[in-house]
C-alpha cells in the first residue's frame, strides 16, 4: 500500500508536467511587454490654475520605446559583457573590457548617450561555453544588447537565443563567419577576420621584407580561430605561389606538450622561409623555443598569438622574436598615428600602458552609434537597437581602426584592412608602448583585395 | 635584412630525428622524474597523494619570476660586479625558501588535521588546495605570461650529432643531483624517521619519532621539488614566455610516472618520470599516422600506465599491500 | 501508531525512505513549490506564465536564469547520484566521472541530432536517452576489470586518466564531435514519437504557461525524482548492502560472501549510466558542447558535490549539487550586494569595504571592476572558496551538507533538551 501510494505521487506529478508541456505547443511567445515612456528632452510642462501650457521650447516631446535594459526615469543603459576574464584569453579579454570601460566612462561624463548612462554588466565565461550560455541567460532581461561575446563556438551555441530574443552581440572574435549574412543576424563583426588578417600580413612579409620567399609552414590551433586563421594561410600561399611545407593546421592541443613539440621539430625539418602559428601566446612561445635551435627563419601569427611578455624585461626569447617576428591585428595600439588621443582616457582611469584596450574602444563604439541611431528613431528596444546597428552603414573609429558598415552585400563589407606591427622591446621597458609599433596601418594586401568573400574561410559545423 | 634571414633559415643547425627525440625525452624525463619525485617524497612519509603539487609548480615558478624579475631580490642589493647568474641562482634560492615555507604552512593547516583520516579523503583535501593555490597564482601572474630572467637564455650545447638547450642540460644535472640527494636523505636520521613514519605514525610516534616534524619535512621538500620543476616548465625551450596559469597542469603528466614507479618508491619514479618522458617523446616523433589525429603522444604516458598496472596492479616498483581484515 | 513517530512495526516500514508523517508532508510540499515554480511569476517580465502571482521569499526562482540552473542542478544531480553509488556507497574513487559524461553525451549526439555534415540519425528522445545511458555503461564494465584489480590512490589516478584518453578521443573525432573548440549544437529534449513528428511534448518553445526554461526544468526534475527513487531504492537493496560492505572493508567483506569482483563492476555501470544520463541532458539542455568540456575539473566538480553534500547519502549528494551549481551565483550576488553597501555607507560598508576592490586604488581581496584591476575576479574568488570548502567540510564535517542537517534536526528534536 505504501509503495503504491507513492508511485500514486509520483504519476501525479508526472501528469501535471505533461500536462504544462504538452498543452501550448505551437504558441509563440511574445517578449514582454513593451513599455512606453515620454522623455522629457527639453519639454517642460507647468500646471496653472485651470489651463495647460505645454513649453515645448520648440521640440515636440519624443516618445522612446524601451523593453529591457533601458531606464528611461533611471537614465540608464545596461549593457551585457560576456567576457573571459580568467581563462586563456583572459589577459587579452581584461584589457580589452577595461579599455570599453574607460571610453564609456569618458561618455558617460560627456553627457551619455543623449542624457542616459551607460553601464556594463560584466560575466566572466572563463571560455566554457555553458558558464556562457548560463551568463547570457542570467543577464539577458537586464541589458539591451551584449557589447561583447568571447569565443566562436561559444558565440554560434547563443545565436538561436539571441535571435529568439531579438538581442544584438559584438562577437569578441574575428571568425570569418561574422561577416557571412546566412549566420550574422543578430551579429555585427569588427577588424579583418582571421582568415583575411592571414592573407594581409603574408602579403606584407612576403613583398615587403621576405622578398623571393618560396615556403610557408603553418600551423594552428584547431578550432574557429586557429583554423579560420591557417585557411586564409593557405589561400594566401595559393595565391602567391608559396609551397606549403608543413601543414598542421589544428595539429596545436595546448594541454598537450607533446603536440607542441611535434609541431616545433616539423617546423625545423620543414625549414620554410616563413612559418605561420595560430595559437595561444604560452604555446607560440614553447613553438618558437624549442624550432629555435633548428630554425631561424621569419615568424608570423595573428593578432591572438602575440603576447608582449615576449619582449618584456627578463624574457630569454626577447631578442630572437624582435629580430623575426611580424604580426597582424585589427585595431591600433598604443603606439599607432591616431592613438594619443586616446592616451589620456586610459592613463586617467589609472591604468598601464596596453595595446589592447583600443579594441574595447572600437565595440564601444559600434554600440554607441546604435545606441545613438536608435535613440533618434525612437526605439531602443532590444530588436530597435539591433535594427539600428544594422542600419549603421559608416562607423568611423578617429583613426584607431578602419571603418566598417553593416549595410550591403557581404563582399563589399568585408573588412580588409589591418594592421601590421613588429616586436618593440625597447618601447615597453620605457613604458611608451604596449610592445608593438606599427609597421602600417590601414593595411590591405592585394591577396585580401582581390579575395572574394563568399562565406566562412572554415566551416563550423553543426 | 631579408637576406640575411634568408641565409640563416639555411645555415640552421638541424638534428636527426633520433637525437632530437632523444634529447627531447631527456628533457621532458627530467621534469617528469623531478615531478613524480616530489609527489612519491610526500607520500613516503605522509601517506598523502598531493594533487596540489602542480599548483605548488606553477607557485613556485611564480615566486622565482617575482624574486628575480619583479623585485629583484637580494639582485638589488648586490654590488654590479655580481654576474647575473648568481644574482639569479641567489633569488631563485629565496624562492625555494619561500616555496617550502608555503609547503610546510599548507601542511600545518590544511592536513595535520586529518591525521588518521581516510588516504582518500585527505588526498581531496590537496585537490582543494590545489583549486584555491592555483586560482590566488593565477591572480598574481595575471594579464601575461612572466618571464623568468633565468641565466641559460637560449644558449645551446652542440655535442655535434646531439643537441641540448643549456636549460636542458641545467634540468637533467638538477634532476640528477636531486635524486642522489634524496636518496641519501632516506639514509640520514631524519629520513630513516620518515620512512618510519610512512610505515606506521602511531608506533613511529611510540618510538620517539616526532610525526609533525617529518610531515613538515616533507612538504617542504615536496614544494621545493614542484617549484624546480616548475622553473624548467616556465623557461626556454618549453615556455619560453615564462609562468603562465598552464604551468600549473603540467604535474598532472607525472602521474603515469608514479604509477609505473609505484606510489611509494622514489627510484620507481625516477625511472618511471625518464620512461614516460622517452616514450611520449619517441612516439611524437615517429609515430605520425594521419589517423592518429593529432595530441597522440600525450596521451602514451597514460595508455603506458594502463597497460603496466593491468599486468601489475601496485606499478613495477611499487610495494603490495598486504590485505587484512 | 500515532503519537509514536519512530515506533515501527514491520521491516519495511523501517526502511522506507519517508518514514514519517513530517517527512512525508514536506517532501510533497517542496515538490509541489518546485512543479509551481515555472508556472507563476508571470508578472515580471518572464514571459507568458500560468499565473500572475509570484511565491513570496523565493519567488525570484522563477525568473528564466533562475529556472536554467535549478535545471542544471538536476542534471548535475543526476550524475553526482551515479558518482555518489560508485564513491560514496561503494567506495571506490573515480576521477572519471566526466569521461563518462562526454561518451554518453555524444552517443545522445550521434542518436539524436539531425542528420546533416556530422553524424546524427535524428531519432526522438526516448531511444537517445536510455542509449546515453547503456553505452557509457558497457564502456564501465569494460574498464571496470582493470579498475577492479587496483585499489584505493591508483584507483584514482587510473579513472583521471580515462578523462585524458577520453579528451584526446572526442577532440580527434571530428564527425562526432564537432572537434576541439568548434563543438556542435544539440538542443532536444522535445518528446516525439518518431523522427520528424510534431513533438508530444515541446519543450524548445516558449509556451503560455511556462517559458523553455521551466518546462527543460520540469522534465529534468521528473527525471531527477525517477533517478533519486532508483538510486535511494537500489542503496537499500541487496546490492546496495553489498557495495557498503566493500567500502568498508574489502577483504571483510569478501569473506562474507560477497563477490567483490561482480559487485564493483556493477558499481561501475551504474554509476556510467547515471554519468551518461547527466552528460547528454546537460548537452541537450544547453544546446552546444566542446570536447574540452569533459574535463578534469568536472570530474572534480562532481567529487567536490558528493564530498560537500555528505559522501554515501542520496539526500545530501541532492543538497551538494545545489550548492555547488549555485555558489557561483551567491558570490556573485553577494559581491554586487557588498559593493552596494559601500555605496551606501553605514555598518555593512565597514566590513566590505576589505572585501571588495572599488576602483583601482583600493585595497580588498575580491574585484568587482571590469577588466584588470587587483584583488581576484568574482569567478576565482568562487574558485577559492569551492576549493576551501572542499577542505573545510572534508577537515570539520566529514558527513557534509547531510551532516550538518542532521545535527539542526536532532538539536530540535530533543529540544528543549540537548540530547
Amino acid at each position: 500500500m505504501r509503495v503504491k501510494s507513492r508511485w500514486l505521487a509520483l504519476l501525479l506529478v508526472l501528469g501535471l508536467v505533461l500536462a504544462a508541456c504538452g498543452g501550448d505547443s505551437g504558441t509563440e511567445d511574445d517578449d514582454a511587454g513593451t513599455t512606453t515612456t515620454t522623455a522629457a528632452s527639453g519639454g517642460e510642462t507647468t500646471t496653472t490654475a485651470g489651463e495647460t501650457t505645454t513649453t515645448a521650447g520648440g521640440e515636440e516631446p519624443m516618445e522612446i520605446a524601451t523593453d529591457f535594459g533601458v531606464d528611461l526615469e533611471a537614465g540608464v543603459i545596461r549593457v551585457g559583457m560576456l567576457s573571459d576574464l580568467t581563462g586563456p584569453f583572459g589577459p587579452l579579454v581584461s584589457a580589452i573590457l577595461a579599455g570599453a570601460q574607460a571610453y564609456w566612462d569618458d561618455v558617460n561624463a560627456n553627457g551619455g548617450i543623449e542624457g542616459l548612462e551607460v553601464e556594463l554588466v560584466v560575466r566572466d565565461t572563463v571560455y566554457v561555453v555553458d558558464t556562457h550560455i548560463q551568463y547570457y541567460n542570467e543577464i539577458k532581461d537586464d541589458v539591451v544588447a551584449i557589447g561583447h561575446s568571447t569565443g566562436s563556438p561559444h558565440t554560434v551555441a547563443l545565436n538561436a537565443d539571441l535571435q529568439a530574443d531579438g538581442m544584438l552581440a559584438i562577437p569578441l572574435t574575428w571568425y570569418s563567419g561574422w561577416s557571412d549574412s546566412d549566420i550574422n543576424a543578430n551579429l555585427v563583426s569588427h577588424g579583418t577576420p582571421y582568415c583575411i588578417e592571414a592573407m594581409n600580413t603574408i602579403g606584407y612579409i612576403t613583398s615587403e621584407v621576405l622578398d623571393g620567399a618560396t615556403t610557408i609552414a603553418i600551423a594552428s590551433l584547431p578550432g574557429d580561430y586557429g583554423q579560420d586563421s591557417a585557411a586564409g594561410a593557405k589561400l594566401a600561399a595559393e595565391a602567391l605561389g608559396l609551397e606549403v611545407v608543413y601543414d598542421g593546421e589544428g595539429a596545436i592541443i595546448p594541454s598537450d606538450e607533446s603536440s607542441l613539440t611535434t609541431v616545433a621539430s616539423e617546423i625545423v625539418e620543414a625549414q620554410p622561409d616563413l612559418a605561420w602559428v595560430a595559437t595561444t601566446p604560452g604555446t607560440f612561445s614553447s613553438i618558437f623555443g624549442q624550432a629555435l635551435e633548428g630554425y631561424s627563419g621569419m615568424w608570423s601569427g595573428p593578432s591572438p598569438a602575440w603576447s608582449p611578455a615576449y619582449v618584456a624585461p627578463g624574457s630569454a626569447i626577447s631578442d630572437a622574436i624582435t629580430e623575426r617576428f611580424i604580426g597582424g591585428t585589427y585595431t591600433a595600439g598604443w603606439t599607432s598615428e591616431g592613438a594619443e588621443a586616446f592616451h589620456g582616457l586610459f592613463t586617467d582611469a589609472g591604468l598601464p600602458v596596453s595595446d589592447y584596450y583600443f579594441e574595447g574602444v572600437v565595440e564601444a563604439k559600434i554600440l554607441e552609434a546604435a545606441l545613438r541611431q536608435a535613440h533618434a528613431n525612437g526605439d531602443m528596444t532590444r530588436q530597435g537597437v539591433l535594427d539600428a546597428a544594422k542600419s549603421l552603414d559608416n562607423v568611423s573609429f578617429d583613426g584607431i581602426a578602419p571603418d566598417e558598415s553593416y549595410t550591403g552585400a557581404d563582399n563589399d563589407r568585408v573588412q580588409r584592412q589591418g594592421y601590421i606591427y613588429r616586436p618593440d622591446p625597447e618601447g615597453l621597458a620605457a613604458g611608451t608602448s604596449g610592445g608593438r609599433m606599427d609597421l602600417e596601418a590601414f593595411y590591405t594586401s592585394d591577396i585580401a583585395a582581390n579575395y572574394e568573400f563568399t562565406g566562412a574561410c572554415y566551416d563550423l559545423a553543426g | 635584412m631579408n637576406e640575411l634571414i634568408l641565409i640563416l633559415a639555411q645555415t640552421g643547425t638541424r638534428e636527426t630525428p633520433l637525437a632530437a627525440a632523444i634529447s627531447e625525452g631527456l628533457s621532458l624525463g627530467a621534469i617528469y622524474a623531478l615531478l613524480a619525485m616530489g609527489f612519491v617524497i610526500i607520500f613516503k612519509a605522509t601517506q598523502v597523494l598531493n594533487f596540489a603539487h602542480g599548483a605548488l609548480a606553477g607557485l613556485g615558478a611564480f615566486l622565482v619570476a617575482s624574486f628575480a624579475t619583479l623585485i629583484n631580490f637580494p639582485g638589488r642589493y648586490l654590488p654590479e660586479s655580481v654576474p647575473q647568474w648568481l644574482s639569479w641562482t641567489l633569488s631563485a634560492l629565496c624562492a625555494l625558501i619561500a616555496a617550502a615555507l608555503v609547503g610546510m604552512i599548507l601542511e600545518r593547516v590544511f592536513i595535520r588535521p586529518m591525521i588518521g583520516e581516510e588516504l582518500f579523503a585527505v588526498a581531496i583535501v590537496t585537490l582543494g588546495i590545489d583549486i584555491a593555490l592555483r586560482n590566488v597564482t593565477n591572480d598574481f601572474i595575471g594579464t601575461d605570461p612572466r618571464p623568468l630572467g633565468d641565466p641559460w637564455g637560449l644558449n645551446i650545447l652542440d655535442l655535434g650529432w646531439i643537441t641540448f638547450a643549456h636549460t636542458e642540460v641545467a634540468q637533467i644535472l638538477v634532476s640528477i643531483v636531486l635524486v642522489s640527494a634524496v636518496a641519501l636523505f632516506f639514509r640520514t636520521k631524519t629520513g630513516i624517521a620518515m620512512r618510519a613514519t610512512a610505515f606506521d605514525q602511531e608506533a613511529a610516534r611510540a618510538q620517539g619519532i616526532n610525526v609533525g616534524r617529518i610531515f613538515s619535512i616533507s612538504w617542504a621538500i615536496g614544494a621545493v621539488m614542484a617549484a624546480v620543476a616548475g622553473i624548467f616548465v616556465s623557461v626556454y625551450p618549453r615556455r619560453a614566455a615564462g609562468v603562465d596559469p598552464s604551468t600549473a597542469f603540467f604535474a598532472f603528466k607525472a602521474l603515469p610516472a608514479i604509477i609505473l614507479g609505484g606510489l611509494d618508491s622514489v627510484g620507481g619514479a625516477v625511472i618511471g618520470g625518464f620512461a614516460i618522458g622517452i616514450a611520449e617523446a619517441f612516439v611524437g616523433e615517429f609515430v605520425r599516422f594521419d589517423f592518429l589525429g593529432s595530441g597522440f603522444a600525450g596521451i602514451v604516458p597514460y595508455l603506458l600506465m594502463l597497460i603496466v598496472l593491468i599486468v601489475r596492479p601496485y606499478g613495477l616498483f611499487g610495494t603490495e599491500e598486504i590485505r587484512r581484515v | 501508531m500515532r503519537g509514536r513517530p519512530l515506533l515501527h512495526t514491520s521491516y519495511e516500514a523501517d526502511q522506507s525512505i519517508l518514514n514519517t508523517t513530517t517527512k512525508k508532508v514536506v517532501m510533497a510540499l517542496f515538490l509541489g513549490f518546485l512543479v509551481l515554480l515555472p508556472f507563476t511569476g508571470g508578472a515580471e517580465s518572464s514571459g507568458e506564465r500560468l499565473f500572475d502571482f509570484s511565491i513570496p521569499f523565493v519567488g525570484f526562482l522563477s525568473s528564466n536564469d533562475y529556472l536554467q540552473l535549478l535545471a542544471t542542478v538536476c542534471i548535475f544531480a543526476i550524475g553526482a547520484l551515479g558518482l555518489n553509488l560508485l564513491t560514496g556507497v561503494a567506495g571506490q574513487v573515480s576521477l572519471g566521472h566526466s569521461f563518462f559524461m562526454g561518451v554518453g553525451a555524444y552517443t545522445a549526439v550521434w542518436l539524436g541530432a539531425p542528420e546533416g555534415p556530422l553524424l546524427g540519425l535524428g531519432l526522438p528522445i526516448w531511444i537517445w536517452l536510455p542509449a546515453a545511458g547503456l553505452v557509457p555503461a558497457a564502456i564501465g564494465l569494460l574498464v571496470g576489470p582493470t579498475a577492479v584489480r587496483v585499489r584505493g590512490l591508483y584507483l584514482a589516478i587510473v579513472t583521471l586518466g580515462l578523462v585524458f584518453i577520453g579528451e584526446y578521443v572526442f577532440r580527434n573525432w571530428r564527425s562526432l564531435t564537432g572537434g576541439s573548440q568548434a563543438g556542435r549544437s544539440f538542443q532536444e529534449l522535445d518528446v516525439r514519437l518518431w523522427k520528424e513528428e510534431t513533438p508530444l511534448i515541446e519543450i524548445s518553445q516558449d509556451g503560455a504557461w511556462a517559458s523553455t526554461n521551466g518546462k527543460g526544468f520540469l522534465m529534468l526534475l521528473v527525471l531527477l525524482i525517477v533517478f533519486t527513487v532508483i538510486a535511494k531504492n537500489l542503496q537499500r537493496s541487496r546490492a546496495g548492502r553489498a557495495f557498503q560492505a566493500i567500502r568498508d572493508r574489502d577483504v571483510a567483506a569478501e569473506v562474507m560472501g560477497v563477490d567483490e569482483f561482480r559487485y564493483k563492476l556493477l558499481a561501475f555501470g551504474i554509476s556510467s549510466f547515471y554519468a551518461g544520463v547527466a552528460g547528454a541532458l546537460l548537452t541537450a539542455f544547453l544546446g552546444r558542447t566542446i570536447p574540452e568540456r569533459w574535463d578534469l575539473i568536472l570530474a572534480v566538480q562532481f567529487i567536490a558535490i558528493i564530498l560537500i553534500g555528505g559522501a554515501g547519502t542520496v539526500s545530501g549528494t541532492l543538497m551538494g549539487s545545489a550548492f555547488v551549481i549555485m555558489l557561483p551565483r551567491v558570490v556573485q550576488n553577494g559581491t554586487e550586494w557588498l559593493r552596494a553597501a559601500i555605496e551606501e555607507g553605514g555598518f555593512i560598508a565597514t566590513i566590505a569595504d576589505p572585501i571588495v576592490v572599488t576602483d583601482p586604488t583600493d585595497g580588498g581581496i575580491i574585484n568587482t571592476l571590469p577588466g584588470v584591476g587587483p584583488g581576484l575576479s568574482v569567478l576565482q574568488a568562487n574558485q577559492v572558496l569551492y576549493g576551501l570548502l572542499i577542505i573545510g567540510f572534508l577537515i570539520f564535517e566529514p558527513l557534509g551538507l547531510y551532516g550538518i542537517w542532521l545535527r539542526i534536526r536532532n538539536y530540535w528534536k530533543g529540544w528543549p533538551f540537548t540530547y
